[in-house]
């Protein structure tokens, strides 16, 4: 049995953490297993539950390439896929990528099959974003910071993150950043249980926009936030107007691993959003949908209805490594690589070009067979030109960010009052497992008055019930306001301002009952 | 030919390995003619891509072996889990730290691999360093672009970067390891504070200490039976050359260790905080480090003595639900490696909220280990005195 070791990159978050990944093979028998890098300076030989456990995301089922159901050859695939795309007005047609596992050279193939066939409906996940906000404040959605801008940071603002949960690795940064002396403070729905922040706002949910009153605070800081494709336009306004006003920075993590790449190679590419080509697709004018690596509908809250919706369409096209539910109701589907195969790049949060260490090109050939024809040297070469880099080095931030002072209008919402007898609001917070399909938690957090008012004690479960949908789950007592209910479980419970966007709302309502023992 | 003594200078024949190998290249030699003499399937060494990365290769192919020459203070992985997992049941050569050796002897008593089959040529070790400090510790103190370095040596306590210059002149610059380590530099903490400096527990025990100055030599020390045979098998086959260790170099070696010795046991006292505190401030100082615990089950994926896979207590016994201040995870693995654990540092090393695990797991394991009397890793026919070591569910080997 040889061993073979490989560096890799996680493709868990958009930090990128670095690591090894070694493959054993004895007769039929495959092992995989994750190793730390210490080398890696993103992560400095660290890895979160779900770097640890990856070599669970690739022992996931392989997907075969097939049309209409039936296995094929790679090449009877693609050469479906291009002929029924043909067959599509440019408006009917539809491209979407979550870049978690997709580099940048696949980034330019995808931008540039779609425009082969005049298509540009074209998502990354982060459109709408640059069309809401001035165009002098989207380098802070294009662009993140270097980790050692957080380590020297004397004041930092987590603002409705949870770094331990929605970002381990970010964690660290900012406990280092306190031991230098940083004051670290925290503006949440409720207190987090590791103490991180040495002062804490707590914001009513229904009264985000509150914290306007407290402008001052945010003065000379740098504000730790989250973007992610469903951030309300009025709370991406709302922090965008505090770090006008305050002269702050603002600092936004992205739940996908090459968020950075797609902004910055497919920006401009089209004008597609991922809602609006849900909505598309709904309204029956969105005919014929290429899927990149991305099951819409498990990645999604709410995916049960956007699986509904994508099975309007005439074609859906799905390339992919392993088998998902999108796969299974796809027309076509064409095999790619898994992404520690993958030859490419990409660019982490901190804005360093990164080289993902495998040495297969199928997914980017597969799109170039129908599209340019380009050799993967073509599109790196122009992958490098884009960026201005003669070399790779993981120990460069290739993708810099200068601050520049903008003017924001100050958002507005409306603001309602909650009172004791409504209920229960529920919110997500979100994680690597959360974002790629894997469950890691089978329970809600809740308030200890919750329980005493439900009559719950160790061992029983609780259903959280919207309308028809209900959700059996275990709970943990913390220390939430009486109201509130705490999921890293992804849930069928959709948030509110996913139904109900720009009313800035984090939370949805739902009921909590103690289900039948 | 027979072995007369136990120590020896010894060194490679061929002048390419003796060049590239360590001190003399004896190592690299060594499990070449292992390999090719059918004394093992394969070696498992490091592939050195930079001065501050290698990474771990299994491989059957002697050139590949010779391809991984030289010392690389800078990669403290510990072998300990690979060899559990690719080569269990593998007849296996390995260059090994004292804590390499000792994971690999503590996991051979809980039945996941079988000592018989695995050759460990030990390294005499002062400690390594973390690699990220290290390319830092060369700009700042060093005044080098860490990409230039290509060399780097620990001798006479000192720490040697040597650096390939424009048109390719090499150029070499030191600085006292003591002065770095004040200035918060230098080697781990772990290392800093480990006694343990020359792997007797291994079959053989290499490296300069001992050596006379300006000699590219290994001074080995044999301490088996198999690292007899696999040290002459070497001589036999024509791959390395020994002369008995003169008297001098014996006694070197000794002062050395003793010096080492001392001064881990000056950082081990320096560097111990806990044992200051009152025991109410230590419940505060435990509860406040091990609250940011996220569950991620690194600390135990890397520990070199761990044998307990999924079966194990720590997971077992855990519910993130509860709401304790420390986690049982955390709980039951301090207790369930108090008489095993033998302060590597790997917990530490990988734990993405920085918890000082190596200070933590010493406080309550140093002190059980010396009233039990008991040294793990160091001798395979010394059982653990309070835990399971049969583990008959999970063993992998006979």
């Amino acid at each position: 049995m040889e061993m073979e070791t490989k560096s890799s990159i996680c493709p868990g978050c958009s930090i990128g953490c670095g690591l090894y990944l070694l493959q054993a093979e004895e007769g039929e028998e495959r092992k995989i297993k994750i190793l730390h890098r210490p080398t890696s300076p993103m992560n400095e030989g660290k890895l979160c539950k779900f770097g640890t456990d990856l070599h669970m995301y690739y022992e996931r089922e392989v997907l075969n390439n097939s049309v209409e159901g039936g296995e094929v050859k790679q090449e009877e695939a693609i050469r479906e896929a291009k002929e029924r795309l043909k067959g599509f007005k440019p408006d009917e047609l539809a491209f979407i990528a979550l870049p978690s596992t997709i580099t940048n050279e696949e980034i330019l193939s995808f931008v540039s099959l779609a425009s082969e066939f005049g298509c540009e409906n074209v998502s990354f996940g982060f459109e709408r974003f640059f069309r809401e906000i001035p165009e002098e404040a989207s380098y802070i959605i294009e662009r993140g910071l270097p980790f050692s801008e957080v380590e020297k940071a004397t004041k930092i603002i987590l603002f409705f993150l949870d770094p331990f949960v929605h970002y381990p690795l970010l964690a660290r940064r900012i406990l280092k950043a306190k031991k230098n002396g940083a004051r670290v403070i925290e503006v949440s729905f409720a207190k987090n249980e590791r103490k991180i922040a040495d002062e804490v706002v707590l914001v009513e949910p229904m009264e985000i926009e509150r914290i306007k009153e407290k402008k001052e605070m945010f003065a000379d800081s740098l504000i730790i936030g989250e973007l992610t494709p469903y951030t309300d336009s009025q709370f991406l306004a709302l922090m965008l107007w505090l770090t006008a006003s305050t002269s702050s920075r603002l600092f936004l993590f992205k739940p996908f691993l090459n968020s950075t790449g797609a902004i910055l190679f497919g920006k401009g590419s089209g004008r597609g959003d991922l809602s609006e080509i849900i909505e598309g697709i709904e309204r029956g004018e969105i005919k014929a949908l290429y899927s990149l690596e991305t099951d819409i509908a498990g990645a999604m809250l709410g995916g049960e209805e956007v699986a509904e919706t994508i099975s309007k369409l005439d074609l859906l096209i799905e390339q992919n490594a392993f088998r998902t539910p999108l796969s299974d109701v796809a027309n076509i589907t064409i095999c790619s690589e898994p992404f520690f195969m993958k030859k490419g790049t990409i660019v982490n949060i901190e804005g360093r070009l990164l080289d993902i260490g495998g040495e297969s090109e199928k997914g980017l050939q597969a799109m170039e067979s129908m599209g340019k024809g380009r050799t993967y040297e073509e599109v790196h070469e122009e992958v490098k030109r884009k960026l201005g880099l003669a070399e790779i080095s993981e120990f460069e931030i290739a993708v810099k960010r200068e601050e520049k002072s903008f003017e924001m209008a100050e958002p507005k919402a409306e603001i309602e009052e909650i009172k004791g007898e409504e209920g229960y609001f529920l919110r997500y917070k979100t994680n690597p497992f959360f974002w790629n399909g894997i469950q890691s938690k089978n329970f809600v957090e809740i308030s200890p008055a919750a329980m005493r008012k439900l009559g719950l004690f160790r061992g029983d479960e609780v259903e959280v019930v919207q309308g028809e949908r209900k959700e059996r789950m275990g709970f943990k007592i913390s220390e939430l306001p009486d109201y509130l209910i705490l999921s890293e479980a992804k849930m069928s419970i959709k948030p509110l301002y996913v139904a109900e966007p720009h009313r800035m709302e984090m939370l949805t309502r739902v009921e909590l009952r103690r289900a039948k023992r | 030919m027979k072995l007369k003594s136990k120590y020896y200078l010894a060194w490679a024949k061929d002048e390419k390995i003796r060049k590239k190998g360590a001190n003399g290249g004896f190592v690299t030699a060594t499990l070449v003619s292992a390999l090719e003499n059918d004394f093992i399937d394969a070696a498992l060494v490091f592939e050195k891509k930079s001065v501050y990365e290698g990474i771990p290769v299994l491989t059957s192919d002697p050139e590949v072996v010779k391809k991984c020459a030289g010392s690389l203070h800078g990669v403290p992985i510990n072998l300990t889990r690979f060899v559990v997992e690719y080569a269990a049941k593998k007849r296996i050569g390995l260059p090994t730290k004292p804590c390499d050796a000792r994971g690999i002897i503590e996991q051979a008593k809980r039945r996941q691999v079988n000592l018989d089959n695995i050759f460990m040529i030990g390294l005499n070790c002062g400690g390594t360093l973390h690699p990220l400090r290290m390319r830092e510790m060369a700009a700042v103190f060093y005044g080098l672009d860490p990409d230039s370095v290509v060399r780097e040596e620990i001798k006479e306590g000192k720490i040697f970067l040597i650096s390939e210059e424009e048109g390719g002149e090499e150029k070499e610059k030191w600085m006292k390891i003591d002065e770095l380590e004040q200035k918060g530099y230098g080697r781990r903490d772990a290392c800093k504070s480990c006694t343990v400096k020359i792997p007797t527990m291994a079959d053989l025990a290499c490296g300069n200490w001992g050596v006379p100055q300006g000699e590219e030599k290994t001074f080995v020390e044999v301490c088996s039976e198999k690292g007899g045979a696999i040290f002459e098998n070497a001589m036999e086959s024509g791959y390395v050359e020994a002369e008995e260790a003169p008297g001098k170099g014996i006694e070197a070696r000794k002062k050395i260790e003793a010096g080492m010795q001392k001064l881990a046991a000056s950082w081990k006292e320096r560097m111990d905080e806990v044992s200051t505190l009152s025991r109410s401030e230590r419940f505060e100082f435990y509860v406040d480090e091990l609250k940011n615990c996220i569950h991620c089950g690194a600390c135990k994926a890397v520990c070199p003595v761990c044998a307990c896979e999924d079966d194990s207590k720590c997971l077992d016994m855990n519910d993130e639900r509860d709401s304790y201040a420390i986690s049982m995870y955390n709980v039951l693995r301090i207790f369930h490696l108090m008489d095993s654990c033998i302060h590597c540092g790997q917990c530490e090393d990988v734990c993405p909220v920085d918890i000082p695990l190596t200070l933590i797991q010493r406080r309550f394991s140093e002190r059980m280990q010396r009233h039990l009397g008991y040294v793990p890793g160091m001798d395979i026919t010394e059982k653990p005195p309070l835990y399971e070591t049969e583990l008959r569910w999970s063993a992998r080997v006979e």
